[in-house]
């Protein structure tokens, strides 16, 4: 990066299943009016806006950023609009950050949004592919045999999954915006149904109405506002080809490449000391451990070992998504930029309730795609 | 303006543009694509440090179309990557920033898309404000026609200006062998085909067309190695408007005009007039009488040439069409435009535009020599 770069405001709507009460502009601008809010700024401020979501499909709109160029203050602005499969909320906010580090833009207003009660995920997320039999499975029935493989070469005991969801949905009740806020026992989540084997439907995240905005700025333009900024230590975006013979899909090249990116960047040595706290993608329960060991924080075959010990517990060694991540609330696209806002809060020492004492050090991450698309940041609160 | 990082465009492939490929899939056309951008730069994948895409969903007709092109891009290892919703224009646009950030010193910008797999004038209209604007059944055509009738109702543009300017795309596309209409057509001819949304005509809109295309960028020290004549950006910047279009001017283009001041500003460009040659995105002869107005360019004056590659109206492959005005610009410039040369093309526009009646535009000043010493 040229020059530094800080998250002065964050702004999230209270997601929830339906937000009828809104449209989708009315819905971003939530969002977009409390970043500005947060960071004691006006449109006016903003030079350049950057939006990202999820398929069109999920809402029906097509690019629905032209749409909603007048509801996010764009006019006569540039904007431009990413799209990098589940990854996108991340990629979406690491490009505002590449705005202001090329030092052409001083502010940046970075948005990331899905209306799933618009549409019908399941069906906009099981693609016809040509030559390839329809699985009609939607994302869930994708991911399950990814699970299933890490079950079987790692021996994570079949607990691993609920025990992760039960911590998710404890964070998430300390949440005021989470989607989900009631606690859930281990029975629960046993006793529910399975959906797609190995995943119950305890361990699957909602399908959730929701956006996230952020400001982006320079050091001199951070430090006039009014809250301690987060400063962004180091941010990347990688992916991989799916059709690459012995691809490891479970821990994919791309997530160890990109995490080693933005740890080198960041002077990060041993992520597990390094680390105070991080939000991780996580919509399916066993999707947890396996990030442990693709994100470096332990060797192959340990991530579900420190969820058996606890380790990932709000208080413990490592918060794992003290918001209660991707489990609790997943307005699709909007999903990984608040995995990155989510980090950005904690090192400001404003995530409220669910705040993890004295976290100096967070990463936010997202994956998309069939686990090819990787995007992640290192936030600091120290310049 | 302080220093920036010269950069250049390096290398652009297209495929034909045609009505419909009909043994390829997208990614079967942007393979190849790829394959020549990098073999006209004499590199291979692994010399290029970023990639970015630009397709739409809608367009491909699914979910995750651009998912298929990480395959096809040579994404092994990983690659640092985006893809954008957004035509390539706009791709290159955030790989330049990039650079400029220092993050990279090239990039490989691919653009596909099978335009035939569906009807893209009804997409179209699901680019739209769902509530009041896609459900009265506005189409891509309809909006052009109320763009058209706006400019001119302000200018009192007359149907045979419009014609003249479609004739003279056609003449100029005959002579670009990537182009779909490839006949050249008389302004009489065109007045004479009926309307599609008057007061366009159809001889005054594309077809359908598609291909796949690929830009490369390459920062100074490396553009000179991967190109003997590298084509320098000497400004560049991108405007959006709120869609409404009862809440804008449809008869000019304030977000172009503001585009084009900023970018004229970072080029040291005093005026379009200054430059040989300008590719406009403009997809009806209205357009390109609102974006020359916009840019001031005086329509009558023999130089600079406007898309001397025919434009838009001889193929107009949606997500590419502002790339190719681009690659166009960089082929000008680089002695590759063969057999529709402009001579002595020394510097260049190029302008892209996405959404209903020139919702969002960019605007690019190139030149043959470096902007900043």
């Amino acid at each position: 990066m040229k020059r530094p770069v800080a998250v002065v405001g964050v702004g999230q709507t209270h997601h929830t299943s339906r937000r009828s009460d809104v449209s989708i502009p009315g819905l971003v601008r939530e969002a977009v009016d409390r970043a500005l809010l947060d960071a004691g700024l006006e449109h006016k401020d903003i030079d350049a806006v950057i939006i990202g979501k999820a398929p069109d499909m999920l809402e029906g709109i097509a690019q629905p950023e032209q749409f909603l160029a007048g509801a996010l203050g764009a006019h006569l602005k540039p904007l431009l609009r990413v799209h990098t499969a589940g990854s996108v909320g991340a990629s979406t906010a690491l490009t505002a950050v590449t705005h202001v580090a090329s030092g052409l833009y001083d502010r940046v207003l970075t948005v990331a949004f899905e209306k799933q009660s618009e549409g019908n995920a399941m069906w906009a997320l099981s693609p016809n592919m040509p030559f390839t039999p329809p699985l009609v499975a939607g994302a869930g029935g994708f991911f399950a045999p990814y699970c299933r493989a890490y079950i079987t070469k790692t021996k994570c005991p079949p607990h691993i999954g609920p025990v992760t969801a039960v911590n998710a949905r404890a964070n998430g009740a300390l949440n005021e915006y989470a989607h989900l806020r009631e606690p859930v026992t281990l029975d629960d989540v046993m006793s529910s149904p399975m959906l797609w084997d190995p995943i119950r439907f305890g361990e699957t995240c909602p399908s959730s109405d929701g956006a996230i905005a952020m400001i982006l700025s320079s050091a001199d333009q951070a430090k006039k506002g009014p809250h301690k900024p987060a400063w962004v230590k180091s941010g990347y975006s990688y992916a991989e080809a799916m059709w690459v013979p012995g691809r490891d899909q479970v821990s994919p090249a791309a997530g160890r490449i990109c995490a080693k990116a933005v740890y080198d960047k960041a002077g990060i040595t041993d992520p597990w000391k390094q680390i105070d706290t991080a939000e991780i993608y996580v919509p399916f329960a066993w999707f947890e451990a396996m990030w442990l060991e693709n994100l470096g924080f332990c060797d192959v075959g340990e991530g579900w070992k420190i969820i058996d010990r606890g380790e990932q517990k709000l208080g413990a060694h490592l918060p794992i998504n003290p918001s209660g991540g991707v489990l609790c609330t997943n307005p699709i696209g909007a999903s990984g930029m608040i995995r990155l806002g989510e980090a950005a809060l904690q090192v400001m020492g404003r995530a409220g309730a669910h705040q993890v004492e004295g976290a100096k050090t967070a990463l936010g991450h997202a994956y998309g795609g069939g686990a090819q698309y990787f995007a992640m940041w290192i936030v600091s609160s120290e310049e | 303006m302080t220093a920036l990082r010269n950069i250049a465009i390096v290398g652009f492939a297209q495929l034909p543009i045609v009505a419909r490929d009909e043994h390829r899939m997208a990614t079967e056309m942007l393979y190849p694509a790829i394959r020549r951008a990098l073999a006209d730069c004499g590199v291979e994948r692994d010399d290029i440090d970023y990639q970015i895409a630009g397709s739409t969903d809608y367009m491909d007709g699914r979910p995750f179309g651009f998912v298929a092109a990480l395959d096809v891009m040579g994404s092994w290892p990983a690659r640092q990557d985006l893809h954008l919703e957004m035509d390539a224009a706009f791709c290159a646009y955030y790989a330049w920033v990039r650079m400029q950030a220092g993050e990279c010193d090239t990039a490989l910008v691919a653009a596909h898309g099978k335009l035939s797999e569906g009807e893209p004038n009804r997409v179209l209209n699901l680019q739209l404000d769902p509530y009041y604007h896609a459900a009265i059944g506005l189409d891509a055509a309809s909006t052009a026609a109320l763009q058209a009738s706006a400019y001119m109702a302000r200018t009192g543009t007359t149907d045979r200006r419009l014609a003249e300017i479609a004739a003279r795309n056609r003449t100029a596309g005959a002579r670009n062998s990537d182009a779909q209409v490839r006949a050249p057509a008389s302004a009489d001819e065109l007045q004479h085909t009926p309307w599609l949304v008057e007061p366009l005509r159809s001889g005054y809109v594309p077809p359908v067309g598609e291909t796949a295309t690929c830009l490369i960028l390459a920062a100074e020290g490396k553009a000179e190695k991967f190109c003997d004549r590298p084509v320098w950006i000497h400004g560049v910047d991108h405007r959006t408007e709120m869609q409404t279009l009862g809440a804008r001017d449809l008869s000019r283009s304030a977000s172009t005009q503001l585009a084009a001041q900023k970018a004229f500003a970072m080029a040291d460009l005093a005026r379009a007039g200054d430059v040989d040659v300008v590719e406009l995105s403009a997809a009806t002869p209205a357009e390109e009488l609102i974006l020359c107005d916009a840019l001031g360019l005086d329509t009558h004056a023999d130089r600079p040439v406007i898309n001397p590659s025919g434009g838009p109206l001889c193929g107009n492959p949606i997500m590419m069409t502002g790339g190719i005005r681009l690659g166009e610009t960089f082929r000008q410039l680089a002695g590759r435009a063969v057999g529709r040369e402009v001579h002595g093309a020394a510097r260049g526009i190029a302008h892209a535009t996405q959404g209903h009646c020139l919702q969002h535009n960019i605007v690019w000043v190139v030149g043959s020599e470096r902007r900043w010493s």
